[in-house]
């Protein structure tokens, strides 16, 4: 009795973290997004008006990973139009970023382009620091 | 066993009653009641003081003085921002863009969204921020002063603002919306932080709408 009922606990914890992953294929990326993103330009990624932009319009940037890990590192100066600025963002490591970069890439781009921690690692040390 | 079982069906049985009983006198109460009144209430012989946020001369976009009784008899909706604010401001003013949507061609409402950083807010910086935000000043005016002043009317409003070198652009400020009468009494809030008590907020603006204007 007790083991057919440790054998339904079992099947019934696995079947959740399945559907777990197919709802967010990557979660922890979200998460990292809502904590240093989702203050400007919202959970849902749509922005504020003409002073943040919304990401589903930034989809070029969004499937070039070189370019969004050193638009999130250096963040964006501020832009006279509308007199908003993006600060650089320095306390994400490469793991955190690789994170971000593949769930942003998974829910905005045109050519999602997933990327590993390695490859993060160079990108950044390729980024012009202005 | 049997007894057991009977017992519980009764116990659920009184239980359930009693809550739709509840649920029947409270939804009697709650209909005509009007919103409460929020602060301080004196009472003097007959006559009854409420807390109200004082009137005082602030300067809008343009430049020109504005005053919360030039407004007319408005029912305001008002916060407290910054327009280089990293944190709560732009979740905040996409609450307020909601409440803007959803009362824009309803003339009895206005809305004020009060600068809190009067160095770097000037008010050419507060008419871009306006002109950005796509939003209609002559609905939604953007509002700065003297910065004692602002200070005093936050809490007024019972928002709460104080500078804090620690925190994000040194200040540390609530993001409350609320809601002011057309006496200049408040009358409800929300946390433009979430958009939950927001969508809430709908309904307390309405429910002051219909007691301001039979
Ligand atoms: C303090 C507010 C703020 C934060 C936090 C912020 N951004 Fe931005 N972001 C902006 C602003 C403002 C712009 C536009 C700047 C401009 O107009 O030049 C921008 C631009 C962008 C763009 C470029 C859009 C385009 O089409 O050019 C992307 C992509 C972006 N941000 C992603 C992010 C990501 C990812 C994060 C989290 C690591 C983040 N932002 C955090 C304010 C912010």
């Amino acid at each position: 009795m007790p083991q057919i009922s440790s054998l339904i606990l079992l099947l019934l914890a696995g079947s959740l973290s399945f559907i777990g992953c197919e709802r967010h294929p990557y979660s922890q990326g979200e998460i990292i997004y809502k904590y240093n993103c989702a203050n400007c330009h919202m959970d849902d990624g749509s922005g504020l008006a003409k002073l943040i932009p919304s990401l589903d319009k930034s989809r070029l940037t969004l499937s070039e990973p070189a370019k969004l890990v050193c638009l999130i590192r250096n963040g964006l100066p501020v832009n006279k139009l509308t007199g908003q600025e993006m600060p650089p963002n320095t306390i994400l490591n490469e793991v955190e970023l690789t994170n971000l970069i593949n769930y942003l890439g998974s829910k905005y781009a045109l050519k999602p382009q997933t990327v590993q921690a390695p490859e993060v690692k160079k990108m950044l040390a390729g980024c012009q620091t202005h | 066993m049997e007894s057991n079982k009977n017992s519980l069906m009764k116990i659920i049985s009184i239980l359930s009653l009693t809550s739709v009983m509840a649920l029947l006198v409270m939804g009697c109460r709650n209909e005509p009641q009007r919103l409460p009144y929020l602060g301080n209430i004196e009472v003097n012989g007959s006559d009854t003081i409420y807390h109200t946020v004082p009137d005082i001369a602030l300067i809008n976009q343009d430049s020109q003085s504005f005053r919360i009784s030039s407004l007319g008899n408005k029912v305001i909706l008002a916060d407290f921002f910054f327009t280089s604010c990293p944190s709560i401001c732009p979740k905040v003013q996409k609450q307020m863009l909601r409440l803007y949507d959803r009362y824009k061609d309803d003339d009895r409402v206005m809305m004020i969204s009060h600068t809190i950083d009067q160095r770097n807010d000037s008010v050419e910086v507060l008419k871009r921020y306006a002109h950005n935000l796509e939003v209609d000043i002559h609905k939604w005016t953007f509002v700065t002063g003297q910065k004692d002043s602002i200070f005093d009317l936050a809490d007024q409003y019972f928002v709460s603002v104080v500078e804090d070198p620690l925190a994000a652009k040194g200040f540390d400020h609530s993001g409350r919306i609320i809601l002011v009468d057309k006496n200049r009494r408040v009358r409800g809030f929300c946390e433009g932080t979430d958009p939950e008590s927001v969508t809430a907020f709908f309904d307390t603006v309405d429910k002051l709408l219909k007691e301001e204007y039979q």
